[in-house]
């Protein structure tokens, strides 16, 4: 008697597929769900206070209408201008405490963990805690300054077309900085010694070691450390809406606060969702960019392919 | 004779005293035993005080209260329309604004009819009439917002300050009854950045506000009868450079285009600017010696009249709402006639915020008197004279909130002099006129 075929989902290479499921089920009603959703809306004239407009099909009309407005690509453009500072900015400081913190013998755990302070505030207490240094009349910043002689007028940190910049660029990598620091710490730890020290025998000196050994092979570390904060970056909407709410004048206007003043306040659902998907697709290039440079650096090192 | 006297002020107060025992236990608010009363109610300082009655309520009632969230308007409002979007508005009341209200639609249900009419009738008209969109009336006013001038007397009674006021500028330094003055006057005060003239409000809706109220002080408007914005006017235009000349002339601190209301109070009484439009809420806060460094120093003037010889009035109420999904009706009319109450206000008038009934006007007035607090019965006198003949909402539109951010980035843009004040608001014109069209209104 022929053996009888065991039902689909018993038989061996369906297995992996079966074993999948929930995780592609929890993905697909979490995240590709309302994914579609979102990408159908910016094709109608969705306002959240009118749920019946979530059926007005109206094309293009939206992404016609954030293409050819200035103010959307300005905060386009600021935003990658914001992510290129702050990210390249926290990778460099994180690098700098990683390698001192890396040095130290003792005390080195509590360094680590006061190190961690800035990550675990919640983004709008940060936000707030600058709003205040950065106030221009009852501020510390400006107080310090005109204490200790160096200024004598009020400096407009959160008015000032650069200074606004920069006082939010300042919060977000004292927030964020640390993220690069641990992972890059990490790297140092898991760093063989056996080149470091065969490298000293040669005769290199500290900065050659570290241009040449330290550096190539915390480069997957960075690029990792990277494309996690490509992805979270946008956890910064938080401290620019309380320091400044994109303004004045739209001067430190990202494209997250945009997207929340129109979704929310003007309540066109619609359109604001047409502008996260531009910022979707800047944050997949961003992510992509990193991680094809994660791949060269881990070949570089002889690593996976 | 003092004897005397004080015994006959103790009889007045315990007379009083009964008198509103028996107004509140005169009214029947009904039981609702083991109901379940789900609210989201604005949150921060100046309105947590009326929340402690709430347990009264409860007491009187059977019913219980559970305060789903205590945000402030701006956030409410985004959770409000989430509600409406995800089809959640499983809650019986809400915190509303005049100026939120008409975005709602009809999510709120229409209180005439629901609210005793008698309760109804207890209300100044013209708090109601603001309360009303489209015929309903979808809000019952808790208290009422207008602004006023505050001002330091001793900078104004100082003999140098006269004297070289009047040298500078040929007149005499009075507290002013212009914005013109307002302005020569704050240009005369300013020090910066160690004290300066004045402030305003400088983003989100309370710019545009303010713009607003100097443009129809100015004899403008913002829209025509047929809804087009006219606000880029030579009113218009007057009004914006009043607030660019300040900023130019360093008369407002550098940082006003980032400040909102906490921002002006704490600035006026930290005693670092000489004169303040700002809502009767803070008055007792500026005299009030453990958190004002102006206590017993500030004067108070109803607000300046713009070019067309029209004063300044813009005002709304905070308000209560019930929704239509709402599954007793009658608790929630219950709940909201309690919050707005003779005594209610009562408590709510003690801090200095305006209240909507009649009679607590003359109430909350003679109680200021009779406990010797003089300054809050001119601020009591000030506000009613100007609820009475200033104030004007803004248009109680549906799309007002998203006209309002249109506007305010380029009041900012021509502030800071990036724009002309004429560019700033025919750009402004063009966007709002878009909006209303897709609204529906042209």
């Amino acid at each position: 008697m022929a053996n009888k075929r065991p039902p689909f989902w018993q038989r061996e290479k369906y297995t992996p597929y079966l074993l999948l499921l929930p995780a592609i089920l929890a993905i697909l009603f979490v995240v590709l769900f309302p994914l579609l959703f979102s990408l159908y809306t910016s094709f109608t004239g969705y306002r959240l206070i009118r749920p019946e407009t979530l059926w007005q099909w109206v094309g293009l009309r939206n992404y016609q209408r954030i293409f050819s407005n200035g103010d959307f690509w300005s905060a386009f453009g600021r935003t990658i201008l914001f992510l290129t500072i702050a990210l390249n900015l926290e990778l460099l400081l994180g690098l700098g405490i990683a390698l001192l913190i890396n040095k130290i013998t003792w005390g080195q755990r509590t360094l680590r963990t006061i190190m961690m302070f800035p990550m675990m505030f919640s983004p709008i207490l940060v936000g707030y805690q600058f709003k205040f240094v950065f106030n221009d009349n009852i501020g510390i910043l400006n107080n310090a300054l005109q204490a200790l002689g160096l200024s004598d007028g009020a400096i407009p940190w959160l008015v000032d077309k650069y200074l606004a910049n920069f006082a939010i660029i300042f919060a977000e990598v004292w927030m964020s900085t640390s993220v690069f620091a641990i992972l890059l710490l990490a790297g140092l730890f898991a760093m063989p010694r056996d080149p470091l020290e065969a490298a000293k025998v040669d005769g290199c000196n500290p900065w050659q070691v570290f241009r040449h050994i330290t550096l190539p092979f915390l480069m997957p570390f960075v690029f990792i450390a990277m494309t996690i904060r490509s992805l979270d970056v946008a956890r910064a909407y938080d401290i620019v809406d309380v320091m400044t709410g994109g303004g004045p004048a739209g001067r430190t206007e990202l494209l997250w606060t945009m997207i929340a003043r129109v979704g929310y306040d003007n309540a066109r659902m619609g359109q604001a969702n047409a502008m996260a998907y531009v910022s979707i697709f800047l944050s997949i290039a961003f992510t992509y960019y990193f991680f094809t440079k994660l791949l060269a650096a881990r070949k570089y090192m002889g690593g996976a392919e | 004779m003092k004897t005397t006297i004080k015994t006959f002020l103790a009889a007045t107060a315990l007379t009083g005293m009964a008198a509103t025992s028996l107004a509140a236990a005169d009214v029947d608010y009904g039981t609702f035993d083991g109901y379940n009363l789900r609210v989201k109610l604005i949150g921060g300082a100046q309105y947590e005080p009326l929340y402690a009655r709430i347990s009264e309520w409860e007491e009187m009632t059977g019913a219980t209260v559970d305060v789903l969230s205590r945000k402030n308007h701006f956030e409410l409002d985004r959770e409000i329309k989430q509600d409406i979007a995800a089809g959640t508005l499983d809650w019986c009341v809400g915190s509303n604004h005049t100026s939120f209200a008409p975005q709602y639609g009809s999510i709120y249900i229409d209180l005439n009819g629901v609210i005793d009419e008698g309760t109804l009738a207890e209300f100044q008209p013209l708090a109601l009439q603001n309360s009303t969109v489209d015929g309903r009336l979808v809000q019952l006013p808790r208290h009422s917002d207008i602004s006023n001038l505050y001002y330091i007397k001793s900078m104004f009674e100082d003999a140098d300050n006269q004297a070289g006021f009047k040298a500078e500028y040929g007149y005499d330094l009075t507290p002013p009854e212009t914005w013109n003055q307002v302005k020569d006057q704050a240009m005369y005060f300013a020090d910066a950045p160690t004290f300066y003239g004045t402030q305003f409000v400088g983003k989100d809706e309370a710019i545009t506000g303010r713009f607003y109220e100097m443009l129809v002080a100015n004899g403008g408007a913002l829209f025509d009868d047929g809804w087009n914005p006219t606000f880029n006017s030579a009113a218009g235009v007057e009004a914006l450079n009043w607030f660019k000349d300040l900023y130019e002339a360093k008369a407002v601190p550098a940082g006003s285009l980032n400040y909102l209301w906490d921002d002006t109070g704490l600035g006026f009484a930290s005693g670092t600017v000489a004169l303040n439009l700002d809502w009767a809420g803070w008055a007792s806060f500026f005299n009030d010696p453990e958190n004002s460094k102006i206590a017993g120093d500030v004067g108070l003037v109803r607000a300046p009249k713009g070019s067309a010889g029209i004063r300044t009035g813009w005002s709304g109420s905070h308000t209560f709402s019930i929704t239509a999904t709402c599954d007793n009706t009658e608790a929630a009319a219950s709940f909201v006639t309690f919050l707005t109450s003779h005594d209610s206000q009562m408590v709510e008038a003690s801090s200095g915020l305006l209240p909507t009934r009649a009679k607590v006007w003359g109430d909350a007035k003679a109680q200021f008197a009779a406990d010797g607090n003089d300054f809050l019965v001119t601020v009591f006198e000030t506000y009613a004279v100007s609820m009475e003949e200033d104030a004007f909402t803004p248009p109680l539109i549906t799309p007002w909130i998203e006209v309002s951010n249109e506007i305010w980035p380029r009041l900012q843009a021509a502030i800071l002099g990036e724009m002309t004040a004429q560019e700033a608001l025919d750009e402004a014109a063009d966007a709002a006129r878009l909006v209303m069209e897709d609204a529906g209104y042209l």
